[in-house]
């Protein structure tokens, strides 16, 4: 994640090296839903009987939102966005603190009923941060398990006031992470920020360190916690639940049974009991005091993700690859099938005496459950038993099936791309088959085709033009991720008139990423500006002596159209839209990485958190020399 | 010539095959990683010597690495030979059918046009199988599932041997289930999985999908030394049964093999040594040293497994394993 910056090395420049990149994630132009599946649900239950209740939803687009219900309706009332990679789990711990981990590596708190404020980034983990578990009754401890074994059992509330120790007059997420160890820092860190807004290392390396649970040799999917936060239960590829101590982090024991990954783990209230669900399609029950596996159950016909049991622990809700949602007796056995539908099944939460179901789709259902009686819903029939063994299941087919109470709907996510010969549009087709194309350099989308063959479409849409690959696509975040790359990304030029630029020689040309700086960059410069008021110029005072200026010199090529003027304006072709900005990515240097709206940025954010290239490029017209830029 | 021939007449008597065959080859300096390759197929004579003088000759025309008088590899000669007999044989095939339809063609234009669509000359025709296919050629399944939507995503790949990673004091059973065992792609190493549109962790393996009829085991017994910069021979002792069970294909019952020829290395190192062969006929095995055809017990098999301990005067060894299946067609 950290790449080595300048340190002022004159020595530096003579060998390659690699610098940040800048990303930039476009937007749909409907905010209020999420663009690619839901892989957390967490529910927030008024405290008085007049306000509403809130459903908390975490998503592959890297953003979590907070929903207000009515009885019938849900209404986002938030989106949380900072994270760069999916969202893959979130909690709630306190009375309104919301904690959410990510493929990013962080952990991130919340104000859980504030605006989308983040809190505070937490850089411990060095792998995707895939679950985390949180102590109902003590509320203060969160343990987060990731890829590589990583787990480490938090004190929320230690690891918060650190943080404001060091920095009270600190924005929001981008520069105050938790870095106990101090190797890891990016070299650029250690250079001497002029800026007031700047915090010392110091403080940085002094941050709070959570307790390790150690002695994971692999990957961990799937923890839990017992309310009092005395006992906390580890699931991976290792295909055994451990248990730890997580007051210590020390191991309790280890329990062997199932054969494949597992995905899925509660606990009862007392801890005694715990429910595993894994990629062997099988259910366990562990009963922790005698060490032992005590019951299993073939339910599903395909991977276990999700459980959710009542509060007695004797009915459990479990969901998978199968698209299934079941109801099970953990005693009798009997289970029933409760819904099943065309996506696999990430996430349950049980509200009131509904639960809500996530899936790879965008979209989120709740569906009725009778978990105050779940025997309810056996007396209607159609149960079968649970066999013990993963090839015994049987058969059921759901009958009479009720549409769901609510659905939270989202928007298709983009899962194919390819990006024309013009380089500046790029054709999609989304979940739904939807094809449509878009215009990187403004950040929407210029035509919808609707149902067509992608195929077919890009076959029409060829060009026969040659423009250098100036930026790299991905669509991981279910919409479209633009990657710059100094210096690569200012490979391509192209005349103004192409672009209908008016004004201009006939002879001008534009390099095509200096312009779309220009344009992901124009709230912030102008925000800049009023900021330093009437005592700075325009012209990279934040830079001036030992920070860009001298280091960039000497090598990069400086570009003035024959007056020292420096050309800000933002050419039609490069307006990003307002009403669905785009939002930057940066790897950031010591808060971890980030992402914001452009039109959210504060001005106040310099090469500690935008790429110092970028910076250079807009404020100081400079791009990187010419030989390196083929 | 012909002593060690007649030698071996006298030993197996009676119960020489009706209408065998058992000839030596002669070696023309450094051809025995040829010649043990070769006595895996049949002869004309009782016994005596041959020369395979212009199979020899023929060999190093074609192809520049066997060109020298250096020491060759018996494997990758297997390789080429098989993989040249494909290319002889479907080009063989080809002009025969080539020559059959402007046969056809002509007949076409001598009876006029004709609506018959078996006449069709395009007609797709299916990928032909030479012998050299129908024995030697298996496939292999490498599969890759990604463990976050896991989606198993299975590539086939064709093989007419199997190259297997060997350890001290090992067995085939044991190799073969190193080679088809999970290996995990992660941390630096993720696989890029279509349906996530992301980096996620996979488990990859590789299955025989398909079992060949004859299975050809090569033990990488000769193993590139990062820290001596050059290869060392691993004398590891690895043990080859004459009955070899495959189970976890796609076949519907486990397929039995039987041990029916061995190459043998002998020397101890990479660049220098010598190749013989065992093979079985008629319950009986016989050793090939170039010219010399020997008789000898089966249970001297098991003098070639390798030894247990690193410094050992046995320096003869298995290379190259062919097993023939005895339950399948």
């Amino acid at each position: 994640m950290h790449h080595v910056g300048s340190v002022g090395n004159p020595n530096n420049f003579t060998r390659p090296r690699k610098e940040k990149r800048l990303t930039y994630v476009l937007n749909d132009s409907d905010d209020t839903k999420h663009c690619a599946g839901i892989n957390c649900l967490a529910v927030l239950k008024s405290a008085a009987s007049d306000e509403s209740d809130y459903l908390f939803t975490g998503s592959r687009d890297g953003k979590l939102k907070r929903w207000a219900l009515a009885v019938d309706a849900a209404t986002c009332s938030a989106t949380f966005e900072s994270h760069s990679d999916w969202v893959n789990d979130a909690v709630l711990v306190g009375d309104s603190t919301l904690v959410s981990c990510s493929s990013d590596t962080t952990l991130k708190t919340w104000n859980a009923l504030s605006t989308g404020t983040c809190t505070r980034t937490l850089c411990q983990h060095s792998d995707y941060v895939t679950c985390l578990a949180a102590a109902e009754k003590n509320s203060n401890v969160v343990a987060s398990g990731g890829l590589g074994g990583e787990v480490f059992i938090w004190d929320i509330e230690a690891a918060l006031a650190s943080a404001s120790k060091c920095n009270d007059a600190m924005d929001d997420d981008a520069s105050n992470g938790v870095n106990s160890s101090g190797n890891s820092l990016p070299m650029t860190s250690l250079r001497t920020i002029g800026s007031s807004n700047s915090i010392s290392m110091q403080a940085q390396t002094e941050g709070y360190i959570p307790v390790v649970a150690k002695g994971h040799k692999e990957s961990v999917y799937a923890l839990a916690m017992n309310e009092g936060g005395t006992l906390l239960v580890s699931g991976g590829t290792e295909k055994v639940v451990r248990v730890w101590d997580p007051r210590s982090g020390s191991k309790t024991m280890k329990l062997k049974g199932h054969t494949d990954n597992i995905r899925a783990l509660i606990l009862d209230s007392t801890g005694r009991l715990c429910l595993s669900g894994s990629s062997d399609s099988m259910l366990r029950l562990w009963d922790l005091g005698q060490q032992r596996c005590v019951h299993s159950y073939a339910v599903h016909t395909d991977s276990v993700w999700a459980l959710a049991s009542n509060s007695t622990f004797s009915h459990v809700y479990s969901g998978g690859r199968d698209s299934s949602l079941y109801l099970t007796d953990l005693h009798t056995r009997e289970s029933v099938l409760l819904s099943t539908g065309e996506q696999p099944i990430l996430q349950l939460a049980l509200h009131d005496d509904s639960i809500w179901v996530a899936s790879t789709d965008s979209s989120v259902h709740r569906w009725p459950a009778e978990v105050c009686n779940p025997q309810k819903i056996f007396q209607r029939g159609n149960s079968f038993l649970a066999g013990n063994l993963s090839f015994s299941r049987a058969r059921v087919s759901l009958e009479g099936s009720t549409p769901p109470i609510l659905t939270i709907p989202g928007i298709p996510a983009i899962v194919q791309h390819e990006v024309l010969n013009n380089k500046r549009h790029v054709l999609t087709k989304d979940t739904s088959g939807s094809v449509k194309l878009w215009e990187i350099t403004k950040g929407v989308a210029i035509e919808d085709y609707g149902n067509v063959p992608f195929d077919e479409k890009k076959a029409e849409l060829f060009e026969m033009v040659s423009v250098p690959a100036w930026f790299t696509v991905d669509t991981r975040l279910g919409s479209l991720s633009v990657h710059l790359d100094t210096p690569q990304c200012f490979s391509a030029e192209i005349y103004s008139q192409e672009l209908n630029i008016v004004d201009k020689p006939e002879d001008d040309k534009i390099n095509l990423a200096r312009e779309t700086l220009k344009g992901l960059l124009v709230h912030w410069l102008r925000k800049r500006k009023q900021r330093m008021g009437t005592h700075a110029s325009a012209n990279g005072e934040l830079f001036s002596e030992n920070d860009i200026g001298t280091r960039s010199l000497s090598h990069s090529r400086v570009e003035v159209d024959g007056s020292s003027e420096i050309d800000t304006v933002v050419y039609p072709p490069f307006e990003f839209s307002i009403d669905s900005p785009p939002s930057i990515v940066t790897e950031g240097t010591h808060g971890g990485p980030w992402r914001k709206k452009i039109t959210d940025l504060d001005g106040t954010e310099d090469d500690k958190d935008i790429p110092w290239w970028c910076l250079d490029c807009v404020l100081n017209n400079r791009l990187p020399p010419r030989e390196n830029a083929k | 010539m012909g002593a060690s021939g007649s030698k071996l007449e006298k030993a197996l008597g009676d119960n020489f095959p009706e209408g065998e065959h058992y000839f030596g080859l002669e070696n023309f300096g450094n051809t025995c990683y040829c010649n043990s390759v070769l006595q895996i197929s049949s002869q004309k004579r009782k016994t005596g010597v041959i020369a395979p003088k212009r199979f020899v000759q023929r060999l190093k025309k074609q192809n520049e690495l066997f060109r020298s008088y250096m020491h060759q590899d018996a494997h990758e000669f297997l390789n080429y030979l098989l993989n040249e007999l494909v290319d002889i044989l479907e080009k063989e095939a080809q002009a025969a059918k080539d020559d059959q339809e402007t046969l056809l063609a002509s007949e076409k234009i001598a009876n006029g046009p004709k609506k018959n669509g078996l006449a069709n000359g395009t007609k797709k025709e299916p990928p032909l199988a030479t012998w050299v296919h129908k024995n030697f050629q298996g496939i292999l399944t490498n599969e890759t599932r990604c463990l976050q939507c896991e989606t198993v995503t299975a590539r086939d790949e064709t093989f007419f041997d199997l190259s297997l990673d060997i350890e001290q004091n090992s067995s085939i059973t044991s190799c073969l289930k190193n080679f088809s065992s999970t290996e995990t792609l992660n941390a630096e190493d993720k696989f890029f999985c279509d349906k996530c549109c992301s980096l996620q962790e996979a488990q990859k393996r590789m299955k025989i999908k398909r079992p060949p009829r004859v299975l050809v085991i090569h033990l990488k017994r000769f193993k590139y030394m990062e820290q001596l910069g050059r290869y060392k021979k691993l004398s590891y002792r690895v043990v080859f049964p004459l009955e070899l069970r495959l189970s976890d294909t796609d076949e519907e019952a486990d397929i039995e093999y039987s041990l029916f020829a061995v190459v043998v290395h002998v020397g101890s190192g990479p660049n220098h040594g010598h190749y013989v062969c065992l093979v079985k006929n008629h319950n009986h095995w016989l050793c090939f040293d170039d010219e010399t055809v020997e008789a000898v017990d089966e249970s001297s098999v098991q003098t070639f497994f390798g030894s247990s301990q690193d410094f050992n005067n046995n320096t003869d060894h298995g290379y190259i394993l062919f097993y023939e299946s005895i339950n399948r067609n």
